[in-house]
């Protein structure tokens, strides 16, 4: 195997791997389908680029979420985008749900985009990307006792919101 | 661990594999209930933040494996670090998506093959659920769109095209659906006709690049050459 198609090999492990919910993470960071999917292609370009500096294959994820976490700062350090799409790329399994179960997760989606980011972002890194608190502290550089009081943080407010607006409340709006 | 503590792990990281987090789990009645309640809750909450992958983000991450570094141009206005600009060269992507795996010999190649890629899916797909705004998609190209072609855009979407990422487009017109593939910087022949399958593709000349029309024979692309070659606007401003 050639080395180009060697670093293409990796590559495509890391994008078949990783790609779809590195997508994901971007969309809870951003909102806007189009510039997660930007966010993405720059993230795999950086790291094309930069393919031959990861020498241990397991670090993998996290050296891919620090290139998109980078590169959303980068992009939106003077403009924050509109929170707008996350209802347009739901899973199609959602409307084989049952009604209430659709309205809460729809709620709880909701919820998750009037987190505020420091909230959001953690819970993201830990759902979407299944990291661990150690790991999610390392990569948002502050301590895993302030990652684990976010997240705490983040499922209550979620769990007020389900309660406050859920199944035997406020669930009208939704249809 | 106490109630408070396991309590306080299990909203912090109730998918903790560590033993004493299990263990405890299973303590005591109170116990079992919390776990059972925020093994409910972290169900639903991994549901909702489940989203869909659009169908070409894996061709998206393949182009950037065969983007050089001098094809990459300057900044566009609105999103600095899009990578519309970006020139595809193929060096080979296998495996992660459509056909990111080889250069196209021709124009003419490339449309025939993106459109016996998904060219009928995506036809497909507007019919089931529009979606997209085309200014903002075309913004990201210095593009903005003719209230004619804007009016008439039922899907739109990216691609990849010759010379990076394009724009993949499906029109509502009084003859039926019809597609349309953007291609920034790609030089085409204005007019050119291909014939491929079933289909009919024109091959036009438009601001920022090329377009192809591609329609079924009865749909006579030809009648849309004048609202695509004058549909695609460059937006004034700094860039």
């Amino acid at each position: 195997m050639g080395n180009e198609e060697g670093r293409l090999t990796r590559f495509n492990r890391l994008a078949n791997a990783y790609g779809a919910d590195l997508f994901r993470y971007g969309m809870w960071l951003c909102g806007n389908e189009a510039l997660a999917k930007d966010l993405v292609q720059e993230t795999f370009l950086r790291a094309w680029k930069a393919l031959d500096s990861l020498k241990d294959e397991k670090a993998a994820k996290s050296w891919l979420i620090t290139i998109l976490r980078r590169e959303y700062a980068r992009t939106f350090e003077r403009k924050v985008p509109k929170f707008t799409d996350v209802e347009t790329v739901v899973v199609p399994d959602d409307r084989e749900l049952e009604p209430d179960d659709r309205a809460e997760v729809q709620l709880l989606r909701r919820g998750i985009m009037d987190l505020a980011p420091k909230y959001r972002e953690p819970l993201m890194l830990q759902v979407v990307l299944g990291l661990s608190c150690e790991e999610i502290a390392r990569e948002l550089d502050i301590s895993k006792s302030a990652v684990m009081t976010q997240l705490f943080r983040a499922r209550e407010q979620l769990k007020t919101k389900l309660q406050k607006d859920g199944v035997t409340g406020n669930v009208h709006g939704l249809y | 661990m106490d109630f408070t503590e396991f309590t306080r792990k299990l909203g912090a990281e109730p998918r903790s594999t560590d033993p004493e987090f299990v263990a405890a789990r299973e303590a005591s009645a109170e116990h079992r209930q919390a776990a059972r309640e925020a093994d409910a809750f972290e169900a639903k909450l991994e549901r909702a933040a489940k989203l869909q992958q659009p169908d070409d983000l894996m061709d998206l991450i393949g182009a950037a494996a065969t983007i050089p570094d001098h094809g990459r141009k300057a900044p566009r206005a609105r999103w600095p670090w899009a990578l519309a600009a970006s020139v595809l060269v193929a060096v080979g992507a296998a495996g992660v998506g459509w056909k990111m795996n080889r250069s196209w010999e021709s124009v003419e190649s490339y449309v025939m093959d993106h459109y016996r890629h998904d060219g009928a899916k995506v036809i497909e797909r507007a019919l089931e659920s529009p979606r997209g705004d085309v200014h903002e998609v075309l913004s990201e190209f210095g593009l903005d769109a003719t209230p004619q072609l804007a009016g008439i855009v039922k899907l739109v979407k990216y691609c990849p095209t010759p010379e990076g990422k394009g724009v993949h487009m499906i029109l509502e017109t009084e003859a039926g659906l019809v597609t349309v593939f953007y291609m920034p910087d790609t030089r085409v022949t204005d007019r050119e006709m291909l014939t491929f399958d079933d289909r009919e593709a024109m091959l036009v000349t438009v601001e920022g690049g090329s377009a192809a029309i591609i329609a079924a024979p009865a749909q006579h692309v030809g009648d849309f050459y004048a609202m695509v070659h004058d549909a695609f606007i460059r937006l004034t401003g700094p860039s």
